[in-house]
């Protein structure tokens, strides 16, 4: 058979249908997983045992359970006791949970990389518990974990691609009603495989940027 | 007898799906580590042509979704080359060529660790090349890779569960099944999840060990 690709053209404003969705899903679970991450990872490095104990068990579970489980988990479960959502708030509520794990474990270690000197040089200043964490650990911590941050981002980018296993036409599920309806399944998945690569490309390229931007003040050569 | 209930088969079903989902994830791990292998010695080499050619494969298939690659040799590569491709087979070719994208990573890095010193008294000593590779990188680098690599395989194990979405009977279809005969959602997938989490720590516990033997030479042994 020839690679035609010409018979996509007229799909295009369908599959960028899906984009939007996938990009609006994404957007919203990279803010969801970031809220929940900075929790839990303060948790984590909290003083106190239970709470970092409970973050601990948050993170295992999280992490090592696959994310289509969690996800029909999620589905499936809910409605069993009587909360009804769509396949949208579900899909960013369980991209955000899952995504929380993984940033949670970036900002703490972000947070336990900062100089014990500085947080004791606050607390001799007389500074509040939550000023110390807004004020001083948080500025730090962020801004040493952008890179390793963006990694857990593009993750859920790629991650989303799930979402259209509970009927959600985002990107990936455009795409299989696209290439059922064709009948040219290789070139729809073709250029579908590109356009997730030139995204998490342009996306990491994108916060290379930010990381030096937001790391411009440090000295040069330092990682 | 009502069909909506559980059977003690069910756990036959499970612990099979769990069987098929073990037996990819196994199979599929060697065949990448083979082929990351490989990709990395071409790189080690400097191979011209080849080793750009590398580069670029494993990019686009660290930074497209699985279940897009999953989808293109699916549905793609039969309706392209007029070929047969069963579920399993193409399981296997995905989740092989996915985890050879990222052990070639590791390997890389894996084998950078090793001081240029070490490769330049090994030549200085008329070592051939495959006798600094074998004699002299392989030991180091697999005792510096096993960490990162266990990491690697808790997350590949988790990906094999997007396999259930093109129909092959693993542990995440059983649960599927199984979700849609009882509509016990949260038992199911707790069940499900439960074998998956458990699956994932004896892998964590299983790299520790191995990093651990291999480690030994270097551990303090006392005066």
């Amino acid at each position: 058979m020839k690679f035609d690709l010409s018979i996509l053209a007229k799909h295009i404003p369908f599959l960028l249908e899906g984009a939007w969705l996938t990009l609006q899903a994404c957007t919203l679970a990279v803010l969801g997983s970031l809220v929940l991450g900075l929790a839990i990872g303060a948790m984590r490095t909290s003083a106190s045992p239970l709470l970092n104990r409970l973050a601990a068990v948050y993170i295992d579970i999280f992490r090592n359970i696959p994310f289509i489980v969690q996800l029909f988990f999620f589905y499936f479960g809910l409605p069993e006791i009587g909360i009804y959502i769509d396949a949208f708030t579900t899909g960013v509520v369980a991209l955000s949970i899952a995504g929380g794990a993984f940033t949670s474990d970036v900002i703490r270690s972000g947070i336990l990389a900062i100089d014990p000197g500085v947080i004791e040089a606050a607390q001799v200043s007389g500074l509040r518990k939550i000023t110390i964490f807004r004020k001083i650990i948080l500025p730090i911590a962020l801004r040493a974990s952008v890179r390793p941050l963006g990694s857990v981002f593009i993750n859920l980018i790629l991650t989303s691609s799930i979402l259209s296993t509970i009927t959600l036409n985002e990107l990936t599920g455009s795409a299989k009603i696209v290439a059922s309806n064709t009948f040219r399944p290789f070139e729809v998945y073709f250029v579908l495989l590109v356009a997730y690569a030139a995204l998490t490309y342009s996306v990491s390229i994108l916060i290379g940027m930010l990381h030096r931007y937001l790391n411009r003040h440090q000295e040069e050569g330092a990682v | 007898m009502r069909y909506g209930d559980f059977t003690p088969f069910d756990i036959v079903l499970l612990l099979q799906g769990l069987g098929v989902s073990l037996a990819l994830f196994v199979s599929t791990t060697l065949i990448g580590l083979f082929i990351g292998t490989v990709w990395a010695v071409i790189r080690f080499y400097r191979v011209p042509v080849l080793m750009q050619l590398v580069t670029f494969v494993a990019e686009l298939l660290k930074n497209s979704p699985v279940l897009v690659q999953l989808f293109l040799v699916f549905f793609g590569l039969p309706a392209f080359l007029k070929i047969n491709v069963t579920p399993t087979e193409a399981a296997v070719i995905t989740l092989s060529g996915n985890s050879a994208a990222f052990i070639y990573v590791i390997a890389v890095s894996a084998i950078e660790s090793v001081g240029r010193d070490q490769i330049e008294a090994a030549r200085v000593f008329g070592l051939t090349r495959w006798q600094i590779l074998r004699r002299v990188i392989a030991p180091q680098a697999t005792a510096f890779a096993i960490g990162p690599l266990t990491g690697l395989l808790v997350n590949q194990l988790q990906v094999t569960s997007l396999i259930s979405v093109i129909g092959v009977m693993d542990l995440t279809k059983v649960g599927n099944i199984l979700n849609l005969r009882t509509l016990k959602p949260f038992l199911v997938w707790t069940a499900v999840g439960l074998l998956y989490y458990l699956t994932a720590k004896l892998v964590t516990y299983a790299g520790a060990r191995f990093e651990k033997r291999l480690r030994a030479h270097t551990a303090w042994k006392g005066l």
